[in-house]
């Protein structure tokens, strides 16, 4: 019976590698190219983040697969406006890939608003903006814009990717982008997998933005 | 009892097995790794891909690649006739890497065969009828959803969803199925003393043949089923297996092609979501039959991948089957523990899907 249960301990730990292994190699199937603007009250506190994401043409089309329109090929706002509403819904299970902390603590953002879709160059854009839950005033904001599973792959624009609208003039942003070879993935390596530690994946991802305001 | 004495010595040896086995997928990794970093495949690439290390990382980085090259190949074909053959070739190579991430079947498949004393030669075919299937279900979803009754994605999705959920729910239902079966021989292999384990054995074999005389008929169903679908022929010899003895290797596992069937039935009815969305995109270029023959190009690469790794199991398998051979009882005890493990894990994975414990590729709901 000793044998027996040295036996299942083995099968397990084969079951949980094979379970790491497969979790590891997701891969995104929508590419989402971003910009993103960090709004920010008169009194100096920040807001909310605005973003704009378009979508690449694969998914775009599929997006759009079955939505009617007046000319064909032409989506105007209105049209679109059902769409939207859909996407910011379904976005809100994933948090909208926004993760946000403030001096070290988590904070949370309240449901989005100004939400709307536009179409053009083939590809679809939502524009969103994300209220903070309390306004706040922190020394260092950190901003995290990536999807935990790597389903959706973010890349923020080459131009102006991160915007300061209306921060104090002290205001320090920094951008860094998953590739940088400075961010996480050179800490996360192949180790991570093997350890199980799944719910890291997509940092490696993640696209980091943070403001320090003296 | 006298068992005792001999089964850590198998034990240790199935240890050992697994030691060699765990060690050479490191060094093969690491070797890729150092690969990788002396010579980048495809020659320096633009800072685009996020950069991950090993097996993992390539893997990432082609399946992207390729993915990505689709729709333009897809807009390209539009004008020019022959970039559809490119868009095959694409589609065959994404298949081969794609289906090496998650979703596909693969670990349930492999898990299954283990579990059910299949052969290497039934794996291939069930990865290949299921990675069939997955493409057949695509397509199916497309047509009617999107071509026939203009759906809007969010109902596609939702479709996809619920078809997503059926399909872990019986995978869930087959390996419980499998757990009870396999449970009952594990139990046997454990209570019985050493003289009368042989004879479970043999008894677990001849219960089968027995337990399933009825099943007979439907064996002989399928065989035309079979017959009907070309990929059965092959194997049609090989299930005479049944008539040459109880040696584990030739027993085609119980429940035989019928259980078989409904293995790939689980798997293969859940589709590819980036299947789905490569035929939405060429029906909305007017070119639907180019994104049908895409989609069977793609589970033809798939059903490679898994096909591999089906095999490389049951070799395993094989392989620690024929290196507990030499102490009798203890060897019956490992491998009936191996099936009972694999039937186990086949089960977690379909209530770890069902349960969102585990992440098969999601579903693109946005």
């Amino acid at each position: 019976v000793n044998v027996a249960r040295r036996l299942l301990d083995l099968l397990w730990l084969a079951g949980a590698l094979v379970l790491a292994a497969g979790t590891a190699q997701a891969h995104p199937h929508v590419w989402i190219t971003a910009t993103s603007e960090l709004i920010y009250a008169p009194d100096g506190a920040i807001t909310g983040v605005r973003h704009a994401w378009t979508f690449d043409d694969m998914f775009s089309t599929y997006a759009l697969q079955g939505i009617e329109t007046k000319t064909k090929g032409v989506y105007s706002r209105e049209e679109l406006a059902p769409l939207a509403q859909t996407n910011v819904e379904s976005l809100k299970e994933f948090k909208f890939f926004t993760f946000a902390k403030a001096d070290g603590k988590k904070e949370k953002f309240e449901e989005p608003v100004d939400y709307f879709l536009e179409y053009k160059d083939a590809a679809l854009t939502l524009h969103f903006t994300l209220p903070l839950k309390t306004p706040l005033k922190s020394k260092e904001l950190a901003l995290e814009v990536f999807d935990p599973e790597f389903f959706i792959d973010f890349k923020f624009a080459d131009k102006d990717p991160v915007k300061l609208v209306g921060a104090p003039a002290a205001c320090q942003m920094k951008f860094q982008r998953p590739n940088d070879g400075s961010a996480n993935a050179q800490k996360l390596g192949e180790q991570t997998f093997l350890s199980g530690q799944n719910s890291n994946f997509g940092m490696m991802f993640a696209n980091k933005i943070t403001v320090e305001c003296p | 009892m006298s068992v005792r004495p001999k089964s850590p010595s198998s034990f240790a040896r199935g240890l050992a097995i697994c030691a060699t086995a765990a060690g050479a997928i490191l060094i093969f990794d690491g070797a890729v790794h150092v690969l990788m970093a002396q010579t980048p495949f495809g020659g320096p690439r633009p800072s685009a891909e996020p950069q991950v290390g090993g097996i993992v990382g390539w893997l990432l980085a082609r399946q992207s690649e390729f993915y990505r090259e689709m729709s333009a190949t897809i807009r390209a074909a539009k004008s020019d006739g022959s970039a559809v053959w490119t868009l095959l070739a694409i589609s065959f190579a994404y298949g081969i890497f794609h289906a090496a991430g998650p979703g596909h079947g693969k670990a349930v498949i492999s898990s299954y065969l283990v579990a059910n004393q299949e052969t290497a030669r039934r794996g291939i075919v069930l990865s290949f009828a299921s990675a069939l299937m997955q493409s057949l279900v695509a397509v199916v979803i497309v047509a009617v959803c999107a071509w026939l009754l203009n759906a809007t994605a969010k109902t596609m999705c939702g479709a996809e969803k619920a078809i997503e959920i059926v399909s872990y729910a019986m995978i869930a239902a087959f390996g419980a199925r499998l757990v009870w079966t396999k449970g009952g021989g594990f139990i046997r292999a454990l209570q019985a003393p050493r003289p009368a384990l042989a004879m479970a054995s043999a008894g677990h074999g001849h219960g089968h043949d027995h337990h399933h005389h009825h099943h007979d008929h439907d064996h002989h169903h399928d065989h035309h089923h079979d017959h009907d679908h070309g990929p059965g022929q092959h194997v049609h010899d090989e299930h005479g297996g049944h008539s040459h003895g109880p040696e584990p290797s030739e027993l085609a596992g119980p429940g035989g092609w019928r259980r078989g069937f409904g293995a790939i039935f689980a798997v293969g009815m859940r589709p590819c979501s980036g299947a789905i969305l490569v035929l939405v995109f060429a029906l909305a270029q007017g070119l639907f039959w180019a994104g049908i023959a895409a989609t069977f190009v793609m589970g033809l690469g798939t059903a490679i991948t898994v096909a591999t790794i089906a095999v490389i199991a049951v070799s395993a398998k094989d392989l620690a089957r024929r290196l507990s051979a030499g102490t009798e009882g203890g060897g019956t005890l490992v491998m009936r523990g191996v099936e009972f493990g694999a039937a186990g894990l086949v089960l977690l994975f379909g209530v770890g899907l069902l349960f969102g414990y585990l992440a098969a590729e999601r579903v693109t709901c946005l």
